[in-house]
């Protein structure tokens, strides 16, 4: 419990580590690049190593900060939300929506402009999340229901990639790479489509307050004067985005949404905002980190980023359920 | 043994319908479905020409098309049906949970996991070798929710929730498999579950232990239901809780883990069929092992025949169109909140 009396002293700490490693992350990778040269490079000094720096590693780690941080926001507000600590875009179904969109389009759409996939991946995840919405409506949108309309909306979109799948067998690489998620190849041009959480990130941290009060409850809520339905809706399209424009990027990665946010409920207290902050600084250092042991274990064949995080995450989503079990 | 049977019937619902009723409809169901599955496919052939084909056999192209490809297709879709849809009900009786099925319990995904890291280890694989690699999967998948996720303080949704979880990670190792290595498409296709060119080995390697298992389900359902009402009152009523658990934890791995091994993992029949037989015929597992059995062979052959026509001319794996059904149906139960009692 000590950890928990500083808890700004614990974030500073995670955010340098985070510095720390995504400095490291940029010498990683087919090449390895020293810390040194790295250092020289990036101040100014033009070496052999500067190209592959500021066209390939730079995005490509800006990309994982920012869609991990994104994607550990998006799940810890659907499970202060949903009141549901195994809630998170991927178990409820919009991630799911968006793979489906963005396979359709890479598909039936294959000549169309690169920038047709994060459009139609932010389509299907606003879709899912709609009908979501309006099944789960009359009851509410309670929680439980929620969850479990989410689970069939996913099994369904499931059927439709799979259906594509088998129907288009020969772009089965492409799509399969990208239904994994991986950062591989992603260059500045894609950073463009990460602008809607760059700038939610900061507004959810000035709301985050309002967030805590929802946490407290409906009735709570509606006493302190708050609109809770207006809050609620409007936290979730918050969510959707922060979803569908990751998934616009990097494909769908499970379970950075589902287990960071645990992560950083035990190391910070119930505030929100802080809560918040952990959140983003530990899902990016997540992302970051899988990416790297991605690209780094045998170069130059690249583990697809999503498998690591798959890998890393259910054991550790595994014991929280353990816990979960015997509380 | 009255009393027994008095609980279960009282804490059925109020308006079930005879057992006799729903076994003629469901059965005669089934016996239209097995025309109709033996008739369509790329050439539509008529009850006349099926008879022949199957009684008085002749070289006419027709005989050759329903004794090689036909016939054991059909065969194997009830027995999977009927496989799934009893593996489900079996699992709903031991967790007393609504929403326990094949896949949501982790069963398929474990069980397509293991069938294909062993596709790709393996150059040559015999089927058998593919169901028992598809029953240690599905022992390690249902294994791994059991342990970590079921338990009392576990509610329906959180089960789900947990279990959708568990499939996912399964299901993206399948993937990491898949993607590093050259011969994907084959195990991809086999992923979504299909029926497409199954012929007389696999209804041999499948038949004995799907069988064996449909047999020992039906002889003991008269424990099962007893388990179904709780373990305190089971126990009391002077039955071996943890040896029929036991039995039923193999039970489901014997059904599902031979069926995903040969046609994939279909979807949802495990979940919604006792559902719906419920409904009909009550919490009476000897009448719910049997109805589920019929209905989930019934269920399985028309989606089969659906999968010949949503893009017609071409055939779409059946797994699909039960992922579609189940799904809806399952968005109706939830809607209706009857899976949930929190």
């Amino acid at each position: 419990m000590i950890r928990k009396k500083k808890p700004n002293l614990l974030i500073s700490i995670c955010g340098i580590i985070l510095l720390a490693f995504s400095f490291i992350s940029l010498g990683i990778g087919s090449i390895s690049i020293s810390p040194i040269d790295i250092f020289y490079t990036l101040i100014g000094h033009s070496s052999g190593n500067s190209f592959i720096l500021f066209n390939y590693r730079l995005p490509r780690m800006i990309i994982a900060i920012i869609v991990g941080a994104s994607l550990a926001v998006a799940g810890a507000i659907l499970q202060i939300i949903l009141k549901n600590p195994l809630a998170s875009p991927d178990v409820v179904g919009v991630t799911k929506g968006a793979s489906l969109f963005a396979v359709a389009s890479m598909i039936l759409l294959p000549n169309a402009l690169t920038i047709m996939l994060p459009i139609s991946a932010l389509l299907g995840a606003i879709t899912v999340a709609t009908i979501l919405l309006v099944f789960s409506y009359k009851q509410g949108a309670k929680t439980h229901s929620f969850a479990l309309i989410g689970i069939a909306l996913s099994a369904i979109c499931q059927a439709g990639i799979q259906f594509f799948i088998v129907k288009f067998p020969d772009n089965v690489n492409t799509t399969l790479l990208w239904l994994t998620g991986s950062l591989w190849g992603r260059s500045w041009n894609e950073i463009m489509f990460l602008i809607p959480c760059l700038i939610l990130l900061p507004i959810m941290l000035v709301f985050a307050r309002k967030l805590e009060i929802l946490g407290l409850g409906d009735k709570v809520a509606a006493s302190l004067g708050e609109n809770v339905q207006l809050l609620r809706y409007s936290f979730l399209s918050v969510s959707v985005i922060l979803t569908g424009a990751s998934v616009a990027v990097v494909g769908s990665i499970g379970f950075i949404g589902l287990v960071v946010p645990h992560l950083s409920k035990r190391l910070v207290d119930t505030n929100a905002r802080r809560f918040i902050t952990m959140s983003a600084i530990l899902g990016a250092l997540f992302l970051l980190v899988a990416d790297t042991i991605g690209k780094g274990l045998m170069p130059p064949v690249e583990i697809p980023a999503g498998i690591v995080t798959a890998l890393i995450g259910a054991p550790y989503f595994l014991y929280l359920l353990r816990r979960e079990k015997n509380k | 043994m009255f009393s027994v049977k008095g609980v279960i019937q009282t804490m059925g619902s109020k308006r079930t319908l005879n057992i006799w009723v729903v076994a003629i409809i469901s059965l005669s169901l089934l016996l239209i479905g097995l025309f109709l599955h033996l008739s369509v496919g790329s050439t539509i052939m008529n009850i006349h020409t099926i008879f022949n084909a199957i009684f008085q056999i002749d070289q006419s192209r027709e005989t050759t098309i329903i004794q090689t490809l036909r016939l054991p297709r059909t065969i194997l879709t009830v027995m999977v049906g009927a496989a799934l849809a009893v593996a489900g009900a079996l699992m709903q009786a031991i967790t007393r949970n609504a929403l326990a099925s094949p896949e949501i319990f982790g069963v398929n995904a474990g069980a397509s996991l293991a069938v294909a890291s062993a596709t790709l280890l393996f150059a040559t694989l015999s089927p058998s070798m593919t169901v028992y690699a598809a029953f240690i999967g599905a022992l390690l998948g249902g294994l791994t929710v059991y342990v970590f996720a079921s338990g009392r303080k576990m509610t329906h949704v959180k089960l789900a929730l947990a279990g959708t979880a568990i499939h996912l990670f399964f299901s993206s190792i399948t993937q990491a498999i898949v993607i590093l290595n050259e011969r994907a498409t084959d195990v991809l296709y086999w992923l979504v579950g299909s029926l497409n060119g199954k012929d007389w080995t696999h209804v041999q390697v499948a038949s004995p232990w799907i069988i064996i298992g449909l047999a020992i389900a039906f002889l003991l359902s008269r424990s099962f239901s007893i388990l179904s009402l709780g373990e305190s009152m089971a126990s009391s009523l002077g039955e071996r809780v943890q040896l029929i658990r036991l039995i039923g934890g193999l039970l489901v791995i014997m059904l599902a883990g031979s069926s995903v091994a040969v046609v994939g993992p279909i979807s949802f029949i495990g979940l919604i069929v006792p559902h719906i037989t419920r409904k009909l015929v009550g919490p009476d597992y000897s009448r719910v092992i049997p109805i589920s059995a019929l209905l989930g062979a019934t269920l399985l052959l028309y989606a089969d025949i659906l999968s010949h026509f949503i893009v017609y001319p071409y055939e779409s794996p059946v797994g699909i169109v039960t992922a579609l059904i189940g799904a809806s149906f399952f968005l109706y139960l939830v809607r209706k909140e009857r899976l949930i009692k929190q």
